[in-house]
Protein backbone atom coordinates (compact mmCIF):
# COMPACT_ATOMS: atom_id res chain seq x y z
CA UNK A 1 0.00 0.00 0.00
CA UNK A 2 3.15 2.52 0.86
CA UNK A 3 4.43 1.62 -2.61
CA UNK A 4 1.87 2.12 -4.44
CA UNK A 5 0.75 6.02 -2.72
CA UNK A 6 4.62 6.47 -2.78
CA UNK A 7 4.82 6.09 -6.82
CA UNK A 8 0.99 7.78 -7.41
CA UNK A 9 3.05 10.78 -5.22
CA UNK A 10 5.74 10.65 -7.19
CA UNK A 11 4.49 10.26 -10.84
CA UNK A 12 2.25 13.51 -9.67
CA UNK A 13 4.86 15.61 -8.52
CA UNK A 14 7.12 14.68 -11.59
CA UNK A 15 3.81 15.68 -13.89
CA UNK A 16 3.36 19.20 -12.12
CA UNK A 17 7.16 19.87 -12.19
CA UNK A 18 6.68 19.51 -16.08
CA UNK A 19 3.60 21.13 -16.81
CA UNK A 20 5.13 23.96 -14.20
CA UNK A 21 8.30 24.11 -16.57
CA UNK A 22 5.94 24.72 -19.75
CA UNK A 23 4.03 27.58 -18.19
CA UNK A 24 6.68 29.17 -16.75
CA UNK A 25 8.60 29.36 -20.57
CA UNK A 26 5.13 30.18 -21.96
CA UNK A 27 4.79 33.13 -20.09
CA UNK A 28 8.10 34.59 -19.39
CA UNK A 29 9.08 34.53 -23.33
CA UNK A 30 5.58 36.25 -23.45
CA UNK A 31 6.38 38.92 -21.19
CA UNK A 32 9.26 39.61 -22.59
CA UNK A 33 7.57 40.04 -26.08
CA UNK A 34 4.91 42.36 -24.95
CA UNK A 35 7.80 44.28 -22.66
CA UNK A 36 9.83 44.37 -25.33
CA UNK A 37 7.40 46.07 -27.80
CA UNK A 38 6.23 48.75 -25.05
CA UNK A 39 9.64 49.97 -24.79
CA UNK A 40 10.04 50.25 -28.23
CA UNK A 41 6.78 51.96 -28.61
CA UNK A 42 7.70 54.78 -25.43
CA UNK A 43 10.56 55.37 -27.27
CA UNK A 44 8.69 55.95 -30.23
CA UNK A 45 7.06 58.17 -28.40
CA UNK A 46 9.41 60.52 -26.80
CA UNK A 47 10.97 60.65 -30.70
CA UNK A 48 7.78 61.65 -31.36
CA UNK A 49 7.50 64.77 -28.00
CA UNK A 50 11.59 64.95 -29.64
CA UNK A 51 10.34 66.19 -33.47
CA UNK A 52 9.05 69.66 -34.18
CA UNK A 53 9.62 71.07 -37.60
CA UNK A 54 8.54 74.23 -39.18
CA UNK A 55 7.74 75.20 -43.05
CA UNK A 56 9.41 78.41 -43.13
CA UNK A 57 8.46 79.06 -46.91
CA UNK A 58 6.48 77.02 -49.85
CA UNK A 59 7.27 79.02 -52.92
CA UNK A 60 5.55 78.26 -56.50
CA UNK A 61 8.00 79.28 -59.67
CA UNK A 62 5.34 80.18 -62.34
CA UNK A 63 8.77 80.37 -65.07
CA UNK A 64 10.76 77.39 -63.58
CA UNK A 65 7.26 75.16 -62.76
CA UNK A 66 8.81 74.36 -59.61
CA UNK A 67 8.09 74.12 -55.81
CA UNK A 68 10.44 74.93 -53.08
CA UNK A 69 9.59 73.82 -49.71
CA UNK A 70 12.04 74.57 -47.30
CA UNK A 71 11.28 73.21 -43.58
CA UNK A 72 13.61 73.89 -40.39
CA UNK A 73 13.74 71.01 -37.59
CA UNK A 74 13.01 72.85 -34.67
CA UNK A 75 13.11 69.77 -32.42
CA UNK A 76 15.62 67.79 -30.87
CA UNK A 77 15.07 64.58 -32.45
CA UNK A 78 17.43 63.76 -35.73
CA UNK A 79 15.36 63.04 -38.88
CA UNK A 80 16.10 61.26 -41.90
CA UNK A 81 15.15 62.46 -45.18
CA UNK A 82 14.39 59.30 -47.20
CA UNK A 83 11.31 59.05 -44.31
CA UNK A 84 10.08 62.32 -44.99
CA UNK A 85 6.64 62.74 -47.05
CA UNK A 86 5.31 65.86 -48.83
CA UNK A 87 1.65 66.59 -49.96
CA UNK A 88 1.09 69.29 -52.36
CA UNK A 89 -2.35 69.63 -52.08
CA UNK A 90 -3.14 65.79 -50.89
CA UNK A 91 -0.91 64.72 -54.04
CA UNK A 92 1.81 62.38 -52.56
CA UNK A 93 5.14 63.23 -54.49
CA UNK A 94 7.98 61.57 -55.00
CA UNK A 95 11.42 61.70 -56.49
CA UNK A 96 12.13 65.63 -55.81
CA UNK A 97 15.53 66.90 -54.97
CA UNK A 98 16.85 67.43 -51.21
CA UNK A 99 19.37 69.07 -49.55
CA UNK A 100 19.90 69.79 -45.92
CA UNK A 101 21.88 72.81 -45.37
CA UNK A 102 23.25 72.96 -48.81
CA UNK A 103 23.61 68.86 -48.39
CA UNK A 104 22.17 66.98 -51.28
CA UNK A 105 23.96 63.45 -50.28
CA UNK A 106 23.19 63.76 -46.94
CA UNK A 107 19.80 61.42 -44.90
CA UNK A 108 20.39 63.30 -42.12
CA UNK A 109 18.26 66.46 -41.16
CA UNK A 110 19.57 67.26 -37.35
CA UNK A 111 18.38 69.55 -34.90
CA UNK A 112 18.30 73.30 -36.06
CA UNK A 113 19.35 72.69 -40.15
CA UNK A 114 17.37 73.65 -42.77
CA UNK A 115 15.57 71.26 -45.32
CA UNK A 116 14.96 72.41 -49.19
CA UNK A 117 12.42 70.46 -51.19
CA UNK A 118 12.61 71.32 -54.89
CA UNK A 119 10.01 69.60 -56.42
CA UNK A 120 9.75 69.68 -60.73
CA UNK A 121 7.30 67.03 -61.65
CA UNK A 122 3.97 69.48 -60.99
CA UNK A 123 2.57 71.40 -63.80
CA UNK A 124 0.34 73.89 -61.64
CA UNK A 125 0.35 75.70 -58.19
CA UNK A 126 -0.69 73.43 -55.93
CA UNK A 127 -2.03 75.99 -53.14
CA UNK A 128 -0.68 74.32 -50.27
CA UNK A 129 2.12 71.51 -48.78
CA UNK A 130 2.22 69.42 -45.83
CA UNK A 131 6.02 68.15 -45.21
CA UNK A 132 5.68 64.97 -42.88
CA UNK A 133 8.59 63.77 -40.75
CA UNK A 134 9.34 60.28 -40.60
CA UNK A 135 8.06 60.29 -36.66
CA UNK A 136 4.44 61.29 -37.85
CA UNK A 137 4.89 65.57 -36.86
CA UNK A 138 3.45 67.43 -39.91
CA UNK A 139 3.17 71.26 -40.74
CA UNK A 140 1.31 72.60 -43.33
CA UNK A 141 2.17 75.95 -45.51
CA UNK A 142 0.06 78.03 -48.14
CA UNK A 143 2.48 78.31 -51.03
CA UNK A 144 3.12 81.85 -52.76
CA UNK A 145 3.84 82.38 -56.47
CA UNK A 146 7.10 83.84 -57.22
CA UNK A 147 8.15 84.89 -61.28
CA UNK B 1 0.43 -14.57 1.14
CA UNK B 2 0.67 -15.33 -2.43
CA UNK B 3 -3.03 -13.76 -2.58
CA UNK B 4 -1.89 -10.52 -0.85
CA UNK B 5 1.26 -9.65 -2.76
CA UNK B 6 -0.63 -10.52 -5.82
CA UNK B 7 -3.33 -7.87 -4.39
CA UNK B 8 -1.12 -5.61 -3.72
CA UNK B 9 0.29 -4.99 -7.10
CA UNK B 10 -2.60 -5.03 -8.89
CA UNK B 11 -3.70 -1.89 -6.79
CA UNK B 12 0.17 -0.34 -7.30
CA UNK B 13 -0.37 -1.04 -10.87
CA UNK B 14 -3.85 0.22 -10.71
CA UNK B 15 -2.88 3.24 -8.48
CA UNK B 16 0.14 3.61 -11.23
CA UNK B 17 -2.22 4.29 -14.18
CA UNK B 18 -4.83 6.23 -12.48
CA UNK B 19 -1.59 8.77 -11.39
CA UNK B 20 0.24 8.48 -15.14
CA UNK B 21 -4.08 9.25 -16.35
CA UNK B 22 -4.48 12.29 -14.03
CA UNK B 23 -1.12 14.11 -14.92
CA UNK B 24 -1.86 13.36 -18.69
CA UNK B 25 -5.02 15.37 -18.56
CA UNK B 26 -3.19 17.53 -16.46
CA UNK B 27 0.10 18.33 -18.20
CA UNK B 28 -2.25 18.35 -21.43
CA UNK B 29 -4.30 21.23 -20.26
CA UNK B 30 -1.59 23.49 -18.99
CA UNK B 31 0.39 22.73 -22.62
CA UNK B 32 -2.36 23.95 -24.27
CA UNK B 33 -2.55 26.76 -21.81
CA UNK B 34 0.80 28.00 -22.08
CA UNK B 35 0.53 27.71 -25.89
CA UNK B 36 -2.60 30.18 -25.70
CA UNK B 37 -1.01 32.78 -23.33
CA UNK B 38 2.10 32.42 -26.21
CA UNK B 39 0.08 33.56 -28.86
CA UNK B 40 -1.73 36.05 -27.54
CA UNK B 41 1.74 37.36 -26.16
CA UNK B 42 2.48 37.60 -30.09
CA UNK B 43 -0.85 39.39 -30.66
CA UNK B 44 -0.17 42.15 -28.09
CA UNK B 45 3.31 42.54 -29.37
CA UNK B 46 2.25 42.68 -32.54
CA UNK B 47 -0.70 45.33 -31.93
CA UNK B 48 1.64 47.39 -29.35
CA UNK B 49 4.23 47.39 -32.38
CA UNK B 50 1.97 48.80 -35.03
CA UNK B 51 1.26 52.47 -35.42
CA UNK B 52 -0.14 54.31 -38.21
CA UNK B 53 -1.24 57.79 -38.90
CA UNK B 54 -3.30 59.98 -41.58
CA UNK B 55 -0.75 62.37 -43.16
CA UNK B 56 -3.51 63.94 -45.58
CA UNK B 57 -4.02 67.57 -45.61
CA UNK B 58 -7.13 68.01 -43.74
CA UNK B 59 -7.37 71.43 -45.16
CA UNK B 60 -7.32 70.32 -48.82
CA UNK B 61 -9.93 70.26 -51.27
CA UNK B 62 -8.92 67.45 -52.90
CA UNK B 63 -9.61 65.43 -50.20
CA UNK B 64 -12.75 64.42 -51.69
CA UNK B 65 -12.86 64.65 -55.31
CA UNK B 66 -16.66 65.77 -55.46
CA UNK B 67 -16.22 66.64 -59.79
CA UNK B 68 -14.88 63.23 -60.32
CA UNK B 69 -15.25 59.68 -59.17
CA UNK B 70 -16.81 61.20 -55.85
CA UNK B 71 -13.97 58.91 -54.06
CA UNK B 72 -11.75 59.78 -50.88
CA UNK B 73 -8.59 60.01 -50.88
CA UNK B 74 -6.58 59.33 -47.62
CA UNK B 75 -2.69 58.76 -47.57
CA UNK B 76 -1.50 56.71 -44.31
CA UNK B 77 1.85 56.38 -42.86
CA UNK B 78 3.16 53.43 -40.78
CA UNK B 79 4.62 55.04 -38.26
CA UNK B 80 5.43 51.53 -36.07
CA UNK B 81 7.89 49.50 -36.32
CA UNK B 82 6.33 46.35 -37.76
CA UNK B 83 5.15 46.00 -41.43
CA UNK B 84 1.93 46.32 -42.20
CA UNK B 85 -0.13 44.59 -44.86
CA UNK B 86 -0.80 47.08 -47.43
CA UNK B 87 -4.51 45.16 -48.47
CA UNK B 88 -8.33 46.63 -48.32
CA UNK B 89 -9.26 43.50 -46.82
CA UNK B 90 -7.01 43.51 -43.85
CA UNK B 91 -8.14 47.38 -43.06
CA UNK B 92 -11.01 48.38 -41.16
CA UNK B 93 -12.60 51.42 -42.50
CA UNK B 94 -15.43 53.48 -41.65
CA UNK B 95 -16.47 56.56 -43.22
CA UNK B 96 -19.62 58.82 -40.93
CA UNK B 97 -20.01 55.77 -39.10
CA UNK B 98 -20.45 53.46 -41.96
CA UNK B 99 -18.56 50.78 -42.92
CA UNK B 100 -16.55 50.42 -45.92
CA UNK B 101 -15.85 47.42 -48.36
CA UNK B 102 -15.51 49.19 -51.74
CA UNK B 103 -11.37 50.77 -50.80
CA UNK B 104 -8.21 50.36 -52.77
CA UNK B 105 -4.87 50.44 -51.25
CA UNK B 106 -1.98 51.49 -52.83
CA UNK B 107 1.81 51.78 -51.83
CA UNK B 108 3.67 55.02 -52.96
CA UNK B 109 6.57 56.49 -52.92
CA UNK B 110 8.41 53.54 -54.37
CA UNK B 111 7.89 50.86 -51.43
CA UNK B 112 7.36 47.34 -51.56
CA UNK B 113 5.91 46.47 -48.34
CA UNK B 114 3.70 48.31 -46.66
CA UNK B 115 6.91 48.55 -43.82
CA UNK B 116 8.27 51.44 -40.78
CA UNK B 117 8.10 54.81 -42.40
CA UNK B 118 6.14 53.99 -45.45
CA UNK B 119 3.13 55.47 -47.05
CA UNK B 120 -0.13 53.89 -48.92
CA UNK B 121 -3.29 55.73 -50.33
CA UNK B 122 -6.26 55.07 -49.71
CA UNK B 123 -9.45 55.22 -52.04
CA UNK B 124 -12.45 54.98 -50.70
CA UNK B 125 -15.46 54.97 -53.05
CA UNK B 126 -18.23 56.75 -51.12
CA UNK B 127 -21.11 59.84 -52.33
CA UNK B 128 -20.61 62.36 -49.66
CA UNK B 129 -22.59 65.29 -49.06
CA UNK B 130 -21.50 68.88 -48.22
CA UNK B 131 -20.54 69.37 -44.75
CA UNK B 132 -18.08 67.99 -42.49
CA UNK B 133 -16.95 64.30 -42.55
CA UNK B 134 -14.94 61.76 -40.52
CA UNK B 135 -13.02 58.60 -41.50
CA UNK B 136 -11.72 56.06 -39.13
CA UNK B 137 -9.17 53.30 -40.15
CA UNK B 138 -8.32 50.65 -38.06
CA UNK B 139 -4.97 48.29 -38.71
CA UNK B 140 -3.97 45.79 -35.83
CA UNK B 141 -6.01 47.38 -33.53
CA UNK B 142 -4.51 50.58 -34.10
CA UNK B 143 -7.58 53.22 -34.86
CA UNK B 144 -6.86 56.85 -36.30
CA UNK B 145 -9.46 59.50 -37.24
CA UNK B 146 -9.52 61.86 -40.16
CA UNK B 147 -12.05 64.88 -39.96
CA UNK B 148 -12.73 67.10 -43.01
CA UNK B 149 -15.10 69.05 -44.40
CA UNK B 150 -16.55 69.07 -48.69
Amino acid sequence: MGFSVSGSAAIVFAGMFIAFGMFHTATTNGFERVSEAQEDRTDRTLAQQNTAIDVTSATWNTTSRTLTVTVNNTGAEPLAVSDVDLLANNSYQSGYNTSVDGDRDTDLWLSQEQLTITVTAINDNPGRVKVVSGTGVADTATTTEVI
Amino acid sequence: MAGVSASHLIIFIASMMVAASVVGVFTDSVGQLSDAISEQGVDVSSDVRSDIEIISDSGSDAIYNADGNENITLHVKNTGTLQLPARADRLDIFVDGAYQTDAEVTLVGGAEVWGAGDVVRVDISEPLDPGDHRVKIVVNGDEEVFEFRT
